[in-house]
């Protein structure tokens, strides 16, 4: 048996090749990107953001890529439209003008404030299923593992990205997610540790941002 | 050759005494003989039987006639027993004792008849209601849209059988001969004017709807039929029967014009759904939603309108209705789409009692938008990854979480950071941004809701116990005059003990307090 023939069983499950079978999105952190697979956030899946403090850099991370995502066109089949991004329960009011001013299209914009976290959930997942909103950020109090289950899998239906910020505590729960960050801040600037990345390996970036 | 040359009247008209017209009571509107008419004439003969519903028990209507009830029509039901028509009320009881009666309503014959014209609408441009169980509509320029003559008249026969009402049709060029054939109960179709007159000839007195005592002298002088009416002298008829009558044999022969009025519907839909008891079943009441929604979406399709908000009121016995409101991000009629909001909805919404009655009422209409649809069919993938639109999206949010928790943002030209941005509701037109100059200031990407204020050491401000250090700064925001919104100060981006950064100002009016104003994220 030729090892192509073996390859071929479907019982064979070679990690690598799903990894690299998708394209990442440039994070604008060469950094980080050398260390995700992919060259870049992993698309059509569930990101963890794991941080006690806000104002370390937590959204600087993202903004390019999102300032990305919200001018670029999104090709879906034929339909050419650019693509929306929800926040969903955000812990303060996203500043407009900063936002402009970090390349992202406000009128692409749309934050909704769910009255509790079953609200909050169905709404993510929404958003992210009905193929609209090419980034979903959300701040949840609690998810859980199916939780994060059904995340994930709502972006992958609609081909979006889901970023959920969650507390430092969380890193012990499991999660479906297929990009886990934790975010510290240190002395010399903060600290970015990929606890888990699929197809991946974990690392620590010192000083990123 | 003189006389093949001499135009050549009408065989109907050479036979009547006076050629010329009756003097004319009031201007009538002609129609350019563009397009030919044609009119369709549905008389519906059991209105006041069908205008009930159907229903699995024995129905017979009953009228007061000097003093006593008697049985106007039965259902077929009943007539099996051998309740008849003109019966006392009293003795079709006798006879099937659990015979249910209803007193005939004209006020429910004209809401049903206007609801056939609503829905006939989307046959013929120009439906008329004509009496009170007459509807006519102008198919002469409906024809070719309909594929010809046979299968306009076969959709509209199935049709009405489908609705469950029987009734008697009759095409002819003009309304009048249109209505008498059709009360005659021949299926005529009479497309050419030539053949009016020996069709007409036939019809008896009875189908004219004239008065009983006017049809009784007229038989009394050996007038039976339309055509024996149209042998007699003109100016004696008209004398001793009113002008009025000999105007309807002109008008039914095509020799007068016969204007009729355009039956036009009401712009906003209103429809209940009366329950024969309390209800509290839910997948039921959303059944009834769902019917209701479906003759609301054929109310619109006629119209091509599409409206933005709905309302469901539910009627309870004992307390006042509850109000279910939905609203759309554009205007829409699909009933599948309304559906979809009210299901989320409804997952949430209490009420209080069991429902006698549902009532839908639709907003103000509005034209809809017509969306090109893709040339290529075979698109499969894009269209089942994209399952709906942002409004579609945003309208879904709002059913489940509230009208004000879904939001889009924009920026406004304005100095002063807590004025330079807006909220903007999603359901509303698309939002304006003013395009900001970036001139190398910085702003934070979350703003607090309201500036908060810091302890101070000295002149520094403290953050959850700690000095802040200053980096940046400071950048002095002032005025406001024009709307009494004043603000004097100096902004700082700051650092704190654990590495957050912070947008800080000192108020440079009254008190120099150290604020927080925002987070740089």
């Amino acid at each position: 048996m030729s090892l192509e023939k073996l390859l071929e069983n479907p019982r064979v499950w070679r990690g690598s090749c799903q990894a690299s079978a998708r394209a990442g999105l440039a994070s604008g952190y060469p950094k980080l990107d050398r260390c995700l697979p992919g060259g870049g956030w992993p698309q059509q899946a569930l990101t963890e953001i794991l941080t006690d403090q806000y104002g370390i850099g937590e959204l600087r991370l993202l903004m390019p890529a999102l300032a990305e995502l919200s001018t670029e066109e999104t090709h879906y089949g034929e339909q050419r439209e650019p693509g929306w991004i929800a926040w969903i329960a955000p812990p303060f009011q996203p500043y407009p003008p900063a936002l402009q001013q970090s390349g992202i299209d406000l009128s692409r914009m749309l934050i909704v404030r769910p009255k509790d976290d079953s609200d909050l959930l169905w709404s993510a997942e929404q958003a992210l299923s009905s193929g609209t909103c090419v980034a979903v950020l959300l701040w949840p109090d609690k998810l859980d593992d199916q939780g994060s289950r059904r995340l994930q899998l709502a972006a992958e239906k609609g081909h979006s990205w889901a970023i959920a910020f969650r507390p430092l505590t969380a890193r012990q729960q499991p999660s479906a997610a297929a990009l886990r960050l934790e975010l510290q801040s240190t002395g010399q600037g903060t600290r970015v540790h990929i606890l888990k990345s699929r197809g991946g390996r974990p690392a620590v970036l010192d000083s990123l941002l | 050759m003189l006389r093949d040359t001499a135009p050549t009247a009408p065989a109907s008209q050479q036979q009547l005494p006076f050629t010329e017209p009756m003097p004319l009571t009031r201007p009538l509107l002609v129609a350019p003989k563009q397009v030919r008419r044609l009119w369709f004439c549905i008389w519906l003969p059991n209105l006041p039987l069908e205008a009930c519903g159907s229903s699995a028990e024995a129905l017979a209507i009953v009228e007061e006639q000097h003093g006593i009830h008697r049985v106007l029509q039965v259902d077929p039901v009943a007539a099996a027993v051998g309740i008849m028509p003109g019966q006392s009320a009293n003795a079709a009881l006798a006879l099937l004792p659990t015979l249910r009666l209803e007193e005939r309503s004209r006020v429910r014959e004209q809401q049903v008849l206007e609801a056939l014209a609503t829905w006939l609408e989307r046959f013929s441009s120009f439906v008329s209601i004509a009496g009170k169980d007459v509807l006519l509509l102008e198919i002469g320029g409906s024809l070719r849209l309909f594929g010809g003559l046979p299968s306009l008249r076969q959709t509209l026969s199935k049709d009405l059988d489908a609705k469950g009402f029987s009734a008697a049709m009759a095409i002819a060029p003009t309304p009048l001969a249109a209505t008498w054939l059709a009360r005659a109960g021949r299926r005529a179709c009479i497309r050419a004017e030539e053949n009016l007159g020996p069709a007409l000839r036939k019809l008896p007195l009875s189908c004219l709807d004239w008065s009983a005592g006017q049809c009784e002298s007229l038989t009394g002088m050996g007038v039976h039929t339309v055509g024996d009416c149209l042998r007699l002298p003109r100016a004696g008829f008209a004398r001793r029967f009113g002008a009025k009558r000999l105007l309807d044999l002109d008008r039914a022969l095509g020799h007068l014009p016969d204007p009729r009025d355009s039956w036009r519907a009401p712009e906003r839909f209103c429809a209940d759904h009366e329950m024969a008891e309390e209800q509290s079943d839910r997948e039921l009441l959303l059944q009834i939603c769902r019917e209701l929604l479906l003759s609301h979406e054929q109310f619109l399709l006629a119209r091509q309108l599409g409206t933005q908000r709905l309302c469901f009121s539910f009627f309870h016995l004992k307390s006042v209705a509850t109000e279910l409101r939905l609203g759309a991000a554009f205007a829409d009629r699909s009933a599948e789409r309304w559906f979809d909001l009210l299901n989320i909805r409804f997952e949430q919404f209490r009420l209080p009692e069991a429902v006698i009655a549902v009532r839908l009422q639709s907003g103000l209409s509005q034209p809809l938008q017509a969306e090109s649809a893709h040339l290529c069919f075979d698109n499969k993938a894009g269209t089942q990854r994209r399952r709906f639109s942002i409004a579609q999206l945003a309208e879904r949010l709002v059913a489940r979480i509230g009208d004000h928790s879904v939001n889009a943002l924009a920026t406004v030209a304005e100095h002063r950071p807590e004025y330079a941005w807006s909220v903007q509701s999603l359901l509303s037109d698309g939002s304006s941004s003013t395009l900001m100059a970036c001139d190398g200031i910085v702003r934070p990407l979350w703003m607090l809701p309201e500036p908060a204020l810091l302890p101070a050491d000295g002149d520094y401000p403290l953050h959850k116990g700690c000095r802040l250090t200053l980096l940046d700064g400071p950048e002095r925001l002032e005025t406001g005059w024009w709307d009494e919104q004043g603000i004097s100060r100096d902004y700082y981006t700051a650092v704190n003990g654990a590495g957050m950064r912070l947008w800080v100002f000192r108020n440079r009016q009254r008190t120099p307090n150290w604020y927080l104003h925002g987070i740089f994220g």
